[in-house]
C-alpha cells in the first residue's frame, strides 16, 4: 500500500486493525447492555448527526436548511494489543434508519443477533439482511429473568435458520456470557475465511 | 451534554462549516488514521484538528478518534476528511476482512477475549 511517505509510521500502519462486530436485533432486547458489559470505553452512545435523511447528499447547503436527526449509536472497544481492536456497534433498531446499516456492516467481521423468546419475530429483519449479504452471524439469545429457557432447535426453527447457523444462549450482563458470544461468533467468522483463501 | 436541545448540534455544524460528510474518498468507521505531519505553524486550524493530529501520532481508528474528541462519527468524518485533503493525516482504505485477518490475529482475538 501507498505509505512509503510516512517515515516512522509506515509499519504501524500497516499492522493497526479494527475489527468491526454488529450487535443487532430488536428494540430493549440489550444491545446497549451488552456492549457496555464488554466494552472498555465508557462513552457508549454518541449522538450521531444525520443531516441528510432522505434528502440526498447536498454538501453546500447551509445549516439552517439540514433536517437535523440524531440517533443513538452505541460503539464500544476492546484492545487486543496496541494496534488491533474490537468494535461493537449496536445498530440502530428503528426502520428508517436502514441506511446505516449498509455502512456499519461494510467490512464487518460478523454479527450478533439478539433474541428475546418473547418476541422472536422481532429480529427476522436482522436476519434476513446478514443472510441477503452473507454476512455471517450468530443468534444469541438473551435470556431475560423469568424468560423460558429456549431449546436453540425451537428457535431454529421459528428463525428458519439453517443448520450451520450457532445459536447461544446468553446474558447480556454477564461478562464471561458476552466473551462467550464473541468467540463463538469470531470463531465461526473466520472459519469461512479461512477456507476460501 | 445529551437530550433534545439544539444548541451543541449548531455548535457541531459550525466545526464543520454545515458539512454532513466528508470529502474525498469515502472511509470506514474503523479506518485507521494516522498522522503524517504535525501542521506546525498553521493558525488555520481549529482546537478539534490539532486533538486529531496529536491524537493519531498513534495510529487510531475513526471511531476511537470520535470517543475521544466526544464528537459525533459523522462530524469527526468531516474534520478527518479536512485533514486528509490538507495531507496532514492518512486514512486507510477499506480491505476485506478476508485479507486482514489470518490465523494468527484470529489467534490474538480470540486468546485477547478469554483474557478479558
Ligand atoms: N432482567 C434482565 N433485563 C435485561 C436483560 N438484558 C437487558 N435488560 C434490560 O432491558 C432493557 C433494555 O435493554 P437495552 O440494552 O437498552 O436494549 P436495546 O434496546 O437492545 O439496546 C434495559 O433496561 C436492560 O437493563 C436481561 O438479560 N435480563
Ligand atoms: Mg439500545
Amino acid at each position: 500500500m501507498g505509505y512509503a511517505a510516512s517515515e516512522s509510521g509506515a509499519t504501524e500502519v500497516a499492522s493497526a486493525l479494527a475489527i468491526k462486530i454488529l450487535i443487532a436485533g430488536g428494540f430493549g432486547v440489550g444491545k446497549t447492555t451488552m456492549v457496555g458489559t464488554i466494552s472498555e470505553i465508557r462513552p457508549l452512545h454518541t449522538e450521531e448527526l444525520l443531516s441528510d435523511l432522505g434528502i440526498g447528499v447536498d454538501d453546500t447547503t447551509g445549516v439552517e436548511r439540514k433536517t437535523t436527526t440524531t440517533v443513538a449509536l452505541d460503539f464500544g472497544r476492546i484492545t487486543i494489543r496496541e494496534g488491533l481492536w474490537l468494535y461493537l456497534f449496536g445498530t440502530p433498531g428503528q426502520d428508517r434508519f436502514w441506511f446505516m446499516w449498509d455502512e456499519l456492516a461494510l467490512g464487518a467481521l460478523g454479527a450478533v443477533v439478539l433474541a428475546d423468546t418473547r418476541r422472536l419475530r422481532e429480529c427476522f429483519p436482522a436476519v434476513d439482511y446478514f443472510e441477503q449479504r452473507g454476512i455471517p452471524f450468530l443468534v444469541a439469545v438473551n435470556c431475560f429473568d423469568g424468560a423460558r429457557r429456549h431449546d436453540p432447535s425451537t428457535v431454529r426453527r421459528a428463525l428458519g435458520l439453517g443448520a450451520l447457523t450457532p445459536i447461544v444462549l446468553c446474558d447480556v450482563r454477564d461478562r464471561e456470557s458476552v466473551k462467550d458470544v464473541l468467540t463463538n461468533l469470531v470463531t465461526y467468522a473466520v472459519k469461512g475465511t479461512f477456507s476460501s483463501t | 451534554m445529551s437530550g433534545p436541545d439544539p444548541g451543541p448540534l449548531i455548535r457541531l455544524f459550525g466545526l464543520t462549516g454545515g458539512r454532513a460528510r466528508p470529502q474525498g474518498e469515502a472511509f470506514d468507521l474503523v479506518a485507521i488514521v494516522t498522522t503524517v505531519s504535525m501542521a506546525a505553524g498553521r493558525a488555520d486550524l481549529m482546537r478539534e484538528h490539532l486533538a486529531v493530529l496529536t491524537l493519531c501520532r498513534r495510529p487510531c481508528p475513526v471511531a476511537d478518534v470520535a470517543a475521544h474528541l466526544r464528537l459525533p462519527l459523522n462530524i469527526t468524518r468531516v474534520l478527518l476528511g479536512d485533514l486528509r485533503r490538507e495531507g496532514l493525516v492518512t486514512i486507510d482504505r477499506p480491505r476485506p476482512v478476508t485479507q486482514t485477518i489470518d490465523e494468527r490475529i484470529y489467534r490474538e482475538v480470540l486468546n485477547g477475549l478469554r483474557r478479558l
